[in-house]
């Protein structure tokens, strides 16, 4: 059977979008450079200029895309947030924020060695172990973030802002009903033992 | 026409290949009516629910599934005290597999438990059911958190005049007719559920139970859960103070 050519037209235009849609996909490790992540982030994504700013090295893809877009559209507009990151992730299109999110999700994660401290038993009898998982290395969900290895400022200030309500974006509202459950010392604790995770 | 129609399937499949990096998650249950909307009906059933309860369970492999709960209820399914996570020892078959089944098919919202509630967590219909069935091993709490205790004559009289005809008349509810067990549940829990079934926000309600309690006062409300809370189950369901799990030693 001989195809129309009006069929092979409408093909080619198909796959000429999808090839195009391939060809101006984003790279990640260059625009990690390009946008000035590393100057805050680290040129590893895992050693931060400053106390308090998250690494973001071998992090679950999902969960970087999702607060890339929250921050960009306010959805997230916790700690530094508004003011710092938002200006700066203002023009990454989503195909961007894909492509960054991918390549981060490819660095090394901090090597982790179930740490002895304090807040390891904590870890697990407050529940956080139920959603963030063994180590906190791979939580239950994609878009939930793995914390092994995490700034300790950064831990403390995110479980704050979701249990007042000031971080509501994405999964918080799977954590705030929960919060309630560590005071201010064991959060200390548990952040500490979170950290150490190397 | 047919031309218009094997371009756009061409399309069609070439967008689909390329997107399909994006897809959500597979197997996701059917969500049902929820209060308020026309045609809601409470246990219309159908899908999961009655699923999993035509199965032949297994304890063994609900033993297996129960790991993952026993993270927030706990190796013996006490839950909390404090009511953020319910106790499940005690609770009926049949309330347990509804609960799950609406949890995941998100007829029920809670976003804290929704991702062990989901099929790629724990399983299909006969993880319901095998969980469900392992549960009933579990002893009740000897000591769940009550209120203060000062209003449990009103609580009483309250629990007697509206809650009899459903949940017991020691709050032992009915397992046939899916009627939790209230018994000895944690006072906050029950408070928690009690205020969104009343205010519309626990989208599976039973309406009959909205109506009934539409008018009770703040004061009503915590005179007769405290009571409820402080209502025994029978001897042979409650286990030791301080019992620990050998499952999960």
């Amino acid at each position: 059977m001989v195809t129309p050519l009006r069929h092979v037209l409408a093909a080619a235009a198909a796959v000429g979008l999808f090839a195009s849609a391939q060809a101006l996909a984003a790279d990640g490790k260059q625009l990690f450079a390009d946008k000035g992540c590393t100057a805050c982030h680290g040129e590893d994504a895992a050693t931060p200029m400053q106390e308090g700013f998250p690494k973001l090295a071998g992090q679950n893809p999902d969960y970087v895309f999702a607060q890339l877009k929250d921050i960009k559209s306010g959805a997230r507009a916790n700690g530094q947030t508004a003011d710092t990151m938002k200006p700066i992730v203002e023009d990454l299109s989503e195909g961007d924020m894909r492509a960054l999110a991918d390549f981060l999700g490819t660095l090394p994660r901090p090597q982790t060695v179930p740490a002895d401290l304090p807040g390891k038993k904590l870890y697990t009898t407050k529940t956080c172990v139920a959603c963030h998982g063994k180590d906190s290395l791979k939580p239950i969900m994609k878009t939930y973030p793995a914390l092994a290895g995490q700034d300790k400022a950064y831990i403390i200030a995110q479980a704050k802002d979701i249990q007042s309500g000031t971080r509501k974006n994405g999964g918080a509202n799977a954590m705030q009903p929960v919060m309630h459950l560590v005071s201010d010392q064991e959060l200390d604790a548990i952040a500490d033992f979170l950290a150490n995770v190397k | 026409m047919k031309t218009m129609m094997r371009a756009l399937a061409v399309a069609v499949t070439a967008i689909a290949i390329g997107g399909v990096a994006y897809a959500g998650p597979k197997d996701k249950p059917k969500q049902g009516k929820s209060v308020g909307e026309a045609g809601y009906a409470w246990n219309a059933g159908g899908e999961e629910e009655d699923e999993a309860l035509k199965l032949k369970p297994d304890v063994k492999a609900g033993r297996e599934v129960y790991e993952v709960c026993s993270a927030c209820h706990l190796p013996e399914g006490w839950g909390q005290t404090d009511g953020t996570f319910p106790q499940l020892a005690g609770q009926h078959v049949k309330v347990i597999v509804k609960q799950l089944a609406d949890i995941r098919a998100l007829n029920r919202d809670n976003p804290t438990m929704y991702p062990f509630a989901l099929p790629d967590q724990i399983g299909g219909p006969q993880a319901i059911a095998d969980v469900a069935a392992y549960i009933q091993t579990l002893k009740m709490n000897p000591e769940p958190g009550v209120g203060d205790g000062k209003d449990l004559e009103l609580g009483k009289k309250l629990y007697a005049e509206n809650c009899t005809r459903c949940h017991g008349e020691s709050g032992e509810g009915n397992n046939d007719k899916f009627y939790p067990r209230i018994q000895g549940q944690h006072y906050n829990y029950l408070l928690r559920q009690y205020q969104w079934i009343k205010a519309g926000k626990r989208r599976n309600a039973n309406p009959d139970m909205i109506k009934q309690i539409q008018n009770f006062s703040d004061r009503d409300t915590m005179a007769v859960l405290d009571y409820v809370s402080r209502m025994k189950p029978p001897a042979n369901l409650i286990g030791p103070k301080g019992w620990q799990n050998p499952d999960f030693k």
